[in-house]
């Protein structure tokens, strides 16, 4: 049997996503909330030279950069995400206007999943605000000629930049396996409160536990820090290991982002929004 | 013809409480049928079976010849909605609310026309959040009008609106059924909005179909109940009441109200002339829709 009309649905589905993810790019930006994380954020870095000061005197401040990225992105920058993420759906579920968009040809997962992207898309915002902004202050305030060792240069700025990119590359995955945890709680929920408290709560229950179980390793927000290791370790001159912190980052965030959205499409297309539902 | 909706015994639990409960019933093109029915007894749910919001416990529902929950997509390309009280992204003005609208349905649509069509033009820059109740109800209507849908589901349109918006609801609604040829489902409790507007009634109750009638056949006269409109209607009252083809009489001055035990005045005409009386008018009593759903209820 020809796979054309599967193709086609297919097709379809990927168009009204897309379609959808636009129209959720358009009330985002619209929505003042949207810009309190990053301004919170940039505010953090600019500030943070108060706590480790920057000066020209053509060492590089690398270490500026590897004090307030993992700063601003790890907690901070966590919390601002699971708060944004959590009033995706309930919000919308509360004030009634999701029941609304239900009424146009589009399916519940395809909504889904245009706020799962638009969820991804606002931690890469959150990163590239706090990337752009702590090594525009050291272009700005300090130097970036390279990391030396006894005057001797150990790593070239490239070098340091992509340890950084490479970072920032793989904290993106524990945070939207983080989006993808707190889209499914927001599913759940009419109250952003509750969806919001649900995704902090289950992340600090599960930095209580996994260090005494002895299961860090295997839960997806220990990847949240570790990414950072590298640039952090090269800007004290020494060699930072990918290996093997990149693959368990990519499998314990891939598994929790996979198996959240699952569970979620699953309960989410099921739910009653009628009004008495 | 195939028939445009149709409920084939939809039944809709919510735990071991029903809402609806074995509700069948086809509408045919072009019909604009009112679901009339006293607060909880299923209407909403209905109307939210039919636009893919709540999932039916049991039961088929197919619209435009196809099953709904296989083709929700289809069919909604060709549906319209306003759901009581609609909601909007305050944040966002009127136009952008309605553009919003046209990308998720995939189409280009002429937002300026049904800005007008709704007289919506002037507030077509203002956000939604400040809009009264009367123009979000219009803003929602515009939103179920904006791809020229071949159906429209309204559940409880007027709701909570003061009577001036109520009645620009309604005679937008009617040039909509004078106009186009758009089936419409419109869910009330108030009988005189459906009488005004639909074609055809569904009477509700405890989540099943009482009856399901032209409203033309529900309002027609009573020719067994009259009023005449005369002189002496006190005397005219006693002589009236020794009759035995009449079963009862009031006398009010001016006018005797005066039921019949079969249907037709003219006996009752011929009487009160030969008796010498001066009968300036006769007039049989229309029945109403709430006559009727009051009756209907009465048998349930």
């Amino acid at each position: 049997m020809s796979n054309a009309p599967r193709l086609r649905q297919l097709r379809n589905a990927l168009d009204r996503i897309r379609v959808a993810y636009r129209v959720e790019i358009i009330k985002a930006i619209r929505l003042r909330q949207t810009y309190v994380g990053p301004a919170l954020l940039f505010l953090l870095v600019v500030l943070s030279p108060l706590a480790h000061p920057l000066r020209q005197d053509t060492m590089g401040d690398y270490a500026f950069i590897a004090y307030v990225t993992p700063l601003a992105l790890n907690f901070l920058g966590y919390v601002l995400l699971l708060a944004y993420v959590g009033g995706l759906l309930a919000t919308e579920m509360d004030r009634g206007t999701l029941r609304t968009v239900l009424l146009r040809p589009i399916h519940r997962c395809e909504i889904y999943l245009a706020k799962l992207l638009l969820g991804c898309s606002y931690s890469l915002l959150l990163t590239l605000v706090v990337g752009l902004s702590s090594w525009g202050m050291v272009v700005i305030f300090g130097d970036l000629y390279g990391v030396q060792v006894g005057g001797v240069l150990r790593y070239t700025s490239d070098e340091m930049l992509w340890a950084y990119l490479g970072g920032a590359g793989l904290v993106l995955l524990p945070q939207w396996a983080g989006v993808s945890l707190g889209l499914l709680y927001s599913s759940l929920t009419r109250s952003t409160g509750t969806a919001v408290s649900l995704s902090v709560g289950t992340w600090i229950a599960l930095d209580l536990v996994k260090y005494p179980l002895g299961i860090d390793h295997l839960v997806f927000s220990s990847y949240l820090e570790s990414p950072w290791h590298v640039f952090i370790s090269q800007c004290d001159g020494l060699d930072g290991r990918w290996l093997p912190m990149a693959g368990y980052t990519i499998v314990t965030s891939g598994a929790v982002a996979l198996t959240t959205t699952a569970v979620g499409l699953f309960l989410f297309s099921r739910r009653n929004l009628g009004s008495c539902g | 013809m195939p028939p445009i909706v149709s409920f084939s015994k939809v039944c809709k639990f919510y735990g071991s409480h029903f809402a609806v409960g074995g509700f069948s019933l086809d509408i045919r093109a072009g019909d604009t049928v009112g679901l009339l029915g006293p607060n909880g007894a299923g209407k909403s749910t209905l109307l939210h079976i039919l636009t893919g919001l709540v999932r039916p416990t049991s039961g088929h529902v197919s619209v435009f010849g196809k099953e709904l929950q296989s083709n929700a997509i289809d069919i909604a390309f060709r549906m319209g909605a306003l759901m009581e009280r609609p909601t909007f992204y305050d944040h966002l003005t009127v136009r952008r609310n309605l553009k919003i609208h046209a990308q998720l349905a995939q189409r280009d649509v002429n937002l300026d026309r049904t800005l007008d069509l709704t007289n919506l033009a002037e507030f077509a820059s203002v956000r939604a959040g400040t809009l009264s109740q009367g123009l979000r109800q219009r803003l929602g209507l515009a939103m179920a009008m904006l791809t020229e849908p071949e159906l429209l589901v309204l559940d409880e349109p007027t709701s909570g609106l003061d009577p001036e918006a109520t009645q620009d609801i309604l005679t937008l609604l009617r040039r909509l059924v004078d106009e186009t040829a758009v089936t419409i489902l419109f869910s009330s409790h108030l009988m005189h909005e459906v009488e005004a507007l639909c074609s055809h009634v569904a009477i509700i109750h405890k989540g099943r179909l009482v009856t399901y009638e032209e409203t033309e056949t529900l309002i027609s006269y009573d020719l067994s109940q009259v009023e005449v409109l005369m002189d002496g209607a006190d005397n005219a009252a006693k002589r009236l009441r020794e009759q035995d083809w009449v079963t009862s009489v009031t006398s009010k001055p001016g006018r005797l109200q005066v039921k019949l035990k079969e249907q037709g005045s003219h006996q009752l005409n011929s009487f009160l002339v030969h008796a010498g009386y001066a009968v300036s008018g006769v007039v049989p009593r229309r029945r109403t829709l709430q006559d009727y759903f009051l009756k209907a209820l009465d048998h349930e």
